[in-house]
């Protein structure tokens, strides 16, 4: 009896061990190390699509993928059946993420009430006062990722996004950043990809600058100021001995680091003005806004340096419950009718162009936002290249994101149906490996707008 | 074989033919107001390539040439505003700071602002388009063309010297005055009396002679073959050294004689010349200071009783500058174009309040402000070497009773009243159809609600 | 104590003196002129022809009129005669700077002001009487609100401010408003509701307004505010019409109240009421308002023409039109919709005349006119439109409009057509007494010219 007692008491503990090891690494490794989807249909958007194949991920990378690849004995298998899998999504310039103070509409306009939410700086009365910029911030280090927005962008089928701070005229620099991750340096995939700019104007009477031209004229500053910075630096590394020391500016030290920069651009007017003014800042340059993306006069002049431009998933609307005495004007009539034509026009002449979400952070609008594109000449296939590689490839990490190739991050998204269709459901997003799947929909959520009737 | 040889040898010679022949126009049967030497001339005006090639009674049409029937009607240069805000994005003030050189209108030309095309409908083809007049100093400045339908950089009409604005008076005093209704706790901007704008000038300018000096320390070293750092580009004070070294006009927005006088006198002890007097409502009072100083005063034809300062405004300012011997020049100051485009019976005002000639008096809005703005040699005559900027009317141009029928500009037809007359249906019908699509589009019903 | 000192009150007796000197005219009233063209628009032009003026009045009109002995005699050959002009739309009197609220009388505060009178705040002494008057101007109509949106300030965000009070029609010479009175109480005017729009000119991307100046953010609510303040409107007139019969029936301890008698007239249909309505459903909607409140209505600005001219001329309802010198609404209008206006106007046979509503431009109405000529308008309708039209929509076709026996004597005489800007008045008559040509720009402009 005594040896029953024992055996039941080895055999709680040696379960109690094995739960208490389970549970460790439960908690030290999230999920299996090796996952398998097969017999799956596969849009690697780097080359032709698999109809049945299957994608290995190890470690957070892409193992192997292909229509006959052996799936591992370790892996957790997950039948792809009636499935498509897709790299994951990625948010080109996002504000997710952001603290309010950080953020503003990425429109290119700047945001009154992130200005109200902001503590307000001295009245500026110069460039040298250094108005209305934070470019040393970093998105990776202010980013907090218990943000709400994160849920529902994976619950569409993002899995990356470019973030930036947005305040201001130099917002800060973004960073490519996974929508999940257990602590935040595990979300940074690149800390700085580029300086947000915006043309910040404010009312009549407010520091400097206020009108669009004092804007422009303060960034010209910064960048000549940045030359001579550099300039001035270098001679004092080389020897400082009876040089007065160059004055430490943070704001030039954020612009200096900055690989690229942001311009905004909607109207073919502003195409014109801000690739000419990259190009006279020597900074190689992203238009993002892009409402007027259909217009030849901005494709013409996207063409002349091949500049890739962010297009803007928010559409021009109608506003509701308008006077319909009010006419609108025939401008903003054929801007509204042909912005989400801006996608396919884009792509017919060659510009290299990636989709963001300008704010939008319902799981429904993205994907009603980007099947609007398609309902408008962009095929599907173009529209997931610019959700995926041509945004990776735009922030220069093609190497590494963007498409379903071995030796890539494991950023996936798998769908029951065709991606962006009305009845689609995200079946689940991988990041990193580590699968995540959609909170279930609100109940009763069938109020679907009469949108879609194409 | 053969066929498609000589059908490829018949499509080279075509287009050669085509490239080799230049682009030829003439208008005729005009009684053309030269505004040159030539005085009125009634006949022909031949353009080849964008400029004017021959001008007279008889002038021979070259074969293959578009020629334009006049019928009879009247022609004249293309009118020059020498003072607009058309074509602007955004805010026309960098009002946020007493000196504002650092800011330049080039950067926002606005190429779609239907002022533009409002001009060409008023016979405008060439504008100065300024800063407004919010600072004592305020910013760059640039010559367009109404070439409506080009990109910004279209606009631009080459070769004319950039300027700067000033502006004395009680526009830039403004944010200086409590009571001036900005919000509350705004501080506030220095200057707020004439006496301070007087200041705010002098030592901006001081500034940029230090500035100045720095520079040309440097240029002499680097041509002495040293390697220095260069000093620190300032936008701000560099148009200023600019308009020391004479390589940017100013234009200086005012009204009072005081002030005037002040500027000149300022523009001495610096050593550079204020090249137009814009507004200079009491120009008149010292019209003998203006004309010694060499500067060009462009006005109103019969704006008054808007401000205090212009208490003392007369319409007979034009017609008094221009007796004592300054170059004048009728403008509009227009935002939106309304005045722009009825330059001709602002000119005609000057034969009313004065008595000045036809021929002076259209001048005021052709050759006249061409001359303030450097582009004498390009434009403001119909004369041969000229650029082909030129308007039809269907009237005698110095009437209320005259509409333009055309406008070329460097030989191109930009305006066509036919052409806009004829259009309009089908505009209106794009217009219709484009608001039909989106109220089908449309969800149902107000409010956003929607059928289950 | 101390009145606060202000530029504007340091200004002023200066101002008057100046005012004073030019204001002054020949105290006789009675004159021949002789062997004139005269133009009495009530009939065909007659060459060659003389006028005698007695006690102010036109006595007689013939080819060989003989002068009664000792009157003064006015030699006017190869000139030519017209009756005065008479501006349907201006603040003379009431308003001298347009930036200096302390020298504006116009915009009182307050929702219903039917009790104030234009008429006794005319400042004689303006300069702005001057300035219209040399240039042939003889009458006007002076509005207590004539910008039209009045309450308290230019531009302010008071509240609205439906009737505005009595619109004045006035000579624009006298010792003072008595003697200048034609009609103290020509009309009554009232500000018709209106659904603001938010302009259509865009191109550019201007800045936002501010939530409080775009009024209310959806149509629904607009249009609930806007059917509100109709419904106010008709209420004051009914507690008027209430009031009324209180009144004729001599009730017991009935107190007269100020505001209640300023509208008996209008509710005995003695005194139009003049609308400002500029959009069609305003206009429309003014129209069954005056239907309803059976009262007699003259519709001032009414932009949106095209879509009313039918409604407006089956109820016989006058027009004052606005300046032809102006843009249309939208940007996609045609550029000539408001100088096609007066010709839309004329088609659909509506009764018009024109107003110039804004001080600065008052001696512009002709040119005005003109203007709406080359864009369809009959000449002779046009200037009907600034002289017998006038009189009649105003009710004083009896005494004035036209140069016709029995009628005032307010003449202008040129040198030519007063549409042309190359015309000069030679002479102007105000109820028969000569006026001198002369006001404050002209003494400038004299002075100044012979400055050595």
């Amino acid at each position: 009896m005594w040896n029953l007692y024992n055996k039941r008491i080895r055999m709680m503990k040696n379960v109690l061990t094995a739960l208490l090891l389970f549970s460790a690494c439960a908690l030290a490794q999230p999920g299996p190390t090796s996952v398998a989807i097969r017999n799956v249909k596969i849009v690697t958007v780097s080359g032709p699509a698999i109809e049945k194949g299957t994608v290995v991920l190890r470690d957070g990378l892409i193992e192997a993928v292909g229509p006959s690849v052996t799936v591992p004995a370790d892996a957790m298998v997950i039948e792809g059946e009636g499935l498509t899998v897709y790299p994951g999504l990625i948010d080109a310039l996002s504000t997710w993420g952001m603290p309010a103070t950080a953020a503003a509409a990425a429109n290119g306009r700047g945001g009154r009430g992130a200005a109200a939410a902001a503590p307000a700086e001295p009245r500026a009365w110069g460039p040298e006062d250094r108005p209305q910029t934070t470019s040393w911030i970093k998105a990776a280090d202010v980013v907090q990722p218990n943000d709400r927005r994160f849920e529902a962008a994976r619950s569409a089928g993002f899995t990356t996004a470019v973030v930036f701070p947005t305040a201001g005229i130099f917002g800060g620099q973004g960073s490519i950043i996974n929508l999940a991750g257990d602590k935040e340096s595990n979300m940074v995939l690149v800390p700085s990809a580029g300086q947000y700019i915006a043309m910040h104007t404010s009312p009549f009477g407010a520091g400097f600058p206020s009108a669009l031209m004092g804007v422009i004229s303060y960034v010209r500053q910064i960048y000549l100021d940045a030359d001579h910075y550099q300039a001035l630096k270098a001679a004092y590394a080389r020897d400082p001995r009876g040089m007065k020391r160059p004055e430490y500016d943070r704001a030039l030290e954020g612009v200096i680091e900055s690989k690229r920069i942001l311009l905004p651009a909607n109207r073919w007017t502003e195409v014109e003005r801000m690739v000419r003014f990259g190009a006279e800042l020597k900074q190689p340059t992203i238009l993002y806004g892009m409402r007027q993306g259909f217009d030849p006069r901005a494709l013409d002049h996207l063409k002349v340096k091949n500049t890739p431009v962010l297009v803007s998933l928010k559409w021009p609307e109608a506003a509701r419950d308008t006077n319909p005495d009010e006419v609108e004007t025939l401008r903003v009539l054929e801007d509204r009718a042909k912005a989400p034509t801006a996608p396919a026009a884009l792509k017919q002449a060659g510009v290299a162009f990636a989709f963001y979400s300008d704010g939008i952070d319902q799981t429904r609008e993205l994907e009603r936002a980007v099947k609007k594109a398609i309902d408008n000449g962009l095929s599907r296939d173009q529209a997931v290249r610019a959700l995926t590689l041509s945004a990776a490839e735009i922030y220069g990490v093609a190497d590494r994101l963007g498409s379903i190739e071995k030796g890539k991050i494991a950023n996936l998204v798998v769908t029951r149906g065709e991606i962006f269709e009305d009845r689609t459901k995200v079946e689940m997003v991988f990041i990193d490996g580590v699968k995540h799947t959609p909170a279930p929909e609100p109940a009763g959520r069938g109020g679907a707008t009469t949108e879609n009737r194409k | 074989m053969k066929k498609i040889v000589l059908a490829g040898i018949m499509a080279l010679a075509f287009f050669a033919h085509g490239s080799l022949r230049a682009e030829v126009t003439v208008i005729k049967n005009a009684t053309i107001m030269t505004e040159g030497a030539k005085g009125t001339v009634k006949g022909s005006i031949l353009v080849r390539d964008g400029k004017i090639a021959e001008v007279g009674e008889n002038v021979m049409v070259p074969e293959g040439a578009t020629v334009i029937d006049a019928g009879g009607q009247w022609v004249i240069p293309g009118i020059i505003d020498c003072h607009v805000h058309i074509a602007v994005d955004g805010n026309m003030n960098e009002g946020s700071v007493s000196v504002s050189s650092m800011v330049n209108i080039k950067d926002v030309i606005n190429p779609e602002d239907i002022a533009i095309y409002l001009a060409l409908a008023g016979g405008v083809t060439a504008a100065n388009v300024l800063h407004g007049s919010a600072n004592s100093i305020g910013g760059q400045t640039i010559v367009l063309k109404m070439r409506w339908g080009k990109d910004a950089d279209g606009m631009i009409f080459e070769g004319a010297k950039p300027g700067l604005k000033f502006a004395l008076g009680e526009n830039p005093k403004r944010a200086g005055n409590p009571q001036a209704g900005g919000a509350p706790g705004t501080p506030l901007r220095y200057p707020s009396t004439r006496m301070g704008v007087e200041d705010t000038i002098r030592e901006a300018f001081n500034e940029a002679i230090v500035y100045k000096a720095e520079w040309d320390k440097y240029d002499a070293a680097v041509k002495g073959g040293q390697h220095p750092i260069s000093p620190r580009k300032d936008l701000k004070l560099e148009a200023l050294k600019e308009v020391l070294e004479g390589k940017r006009y100013v234009h200086a927005h005012c009204y009072r004689a005081d002030e005037i006088l002040m500027l000149i006198r300022v523009a001495d002890d610096y050593g550079f010349k204020i090249r137009t007097f814009q507004h200079v409502m009491e120009g008149y009072k010292v019209a003998k200071e203006i004309a010694a100083h060499g500067a060009g005063a462009s006005t109103f034809s019969d704006w008054f009783g808007f401000k205090m300062e212009v208490f003392d405004a007369t319409p007979y300012n034009a017609a008094i500058m221009q007796k004592k011997g300054v170059v004048v020049s009728l403008n509009s100051d227009s935002e939106n174009g309304e005045l722009t485009s009825r330059l001709n019976t602002e000119a005609a005002k000057a034969m009313k309040y004065g008595g000045i000639s036809r021929e002076d008096a259209l001048a005021m809005v052709t050759i006249n402000p061409a001359k303030q703005l450097g582009v004498e040699n390009r434009v403001g005559s119909i004369e041969v070497g000229k650029d082909a900027d030129i308007v039809i009317y269907d009237k005698d141009p110095l009437s209320e009773f005259a509409k333009v029928q055309k406008v070329l500009i460097d030989g191109n037809k930009y305006f066509d009243r036919d052409q806009d007359v004829s259009g309009r249906a089908a505009k209106e019908a794009e217009k219709q159809k484009l608001m039909e699509r989106e109220k089908q589009d449309a969800p149902q019903g107000r409010g956003g609600r929607s059928p289950q | 104590m101390r009145r606060p000192c202000s530029v504007a009150s340091v200004q002023w007796p200066v101002v008057l003196a100046l005012a004073a000197c030019v204001s002054a005219f020949a105290a006789n009233d009675t004159v021949l002129i002789r062997n004139a063209d005269v133009y009495p628009v009530s009939g065909a032009e007659m060459k060659g022809v003389s006028i005698l003026i007695q006690d102010g009045k036109i006595a007689d009109m013939g080819a060989k009129l003989v002068a009664p002995k000792g009157i003064k005699i006015v030699e006017a050959k190869g000139l030519r005669v017209y009756p005065g002009m008479i501006d349907s739309g201006t603040e003379l009197g009431l308003s001298e700077i347009g930036s200096e609220r302390v020298t504006n009388d116009a915009n009182e505060i307050g929702e219903f002001m039917p009790q104030l009178k234009a008429l006794i705040a005319v400042n004689a002494d303006s300069a702005n009487f001057g300035v219209v008057r040399v240039n042939g101007i003889t009458s006007a109509i002076t509005y207590p609100a004539q910008g039209g949106r009045g309450g308290g300030g230019r531009g302010g965000a008071a509240a609205a401010q439906y009737i505005a009070g009595e619109a004045a029609l006035i000579h624009v010479a006298g010792w003072n408003w008595e003697e200048m009175e034609i009609k103290g109480s020509a009309a009554m005017q009232l500000n018709f509701p209106l659904i603001a729009g938010r302009g259509g000119r865009g191109g550019g991307d201007e800045g936002e307004a501010p939530a409080a100046a775009r009024g209310p953010a959806t149509f629904t609510e607009a249009k609930r505010q806007y059917d509100q303040q109709i419904q106010k409107i008709n209420d004051f007139f009914d507690a008027a019409r209430q009031y009324q019969k209180e009144r004729s029936s001599n009730v017991v301890g009935f107190k007269k109240d100020l505001k209640m008698e300023a509208m008996m007239p209008v509710l005995e249909g003695k005194e139009p009421v003049a609308i400002s309505a500029s959009r069609e459903r305003s206009i429309h909607d003014a129209i069954l308002f005056a239907e309803k409140q059976h009262i007699k209505v003259v519709i001032l600005q009414p932009r949106e023409l095209a879509k009313t001219a039918a409604e407006l001329k089956s109820h016989n309802i006058p027009v004052i039109l606005g300046r032809t010198e102006a843009l249309s609404e939208n940007e996609d209008d045609p550029y000539d919709q408001e100088m096609t206006l007066p010709s839309v106007a004329y088609k659909a046979g509506l009764k018009f005349a024109f107003g110039t509503f804004n001080n600065e431009f008052g001696r512009n109405l002709p040119y005005n006119a003109a203007r709406a000529v080359a864009f369809g308008l009959p000449y002779e309708e046009a200037l009907k439109a600034i002289t017998i039209n006038a009189a009649e929509i105003w009710g004083v076709a009896d005494q004035m409009g036209s140069i016709d026996k029995g009628k005032w004597a307010d003449l202008m005489l040129t040198d030519g057509d007063p549409m042309e800007l190359s015309t000069q008045v030679k002479g102007v008559y105000i109820k028969g007494k000569e006026i001198e040509l002369t006001n404050h720009q002209i003494e400038l402009y004299r002075r100044y010219l012979a400055r050595p």
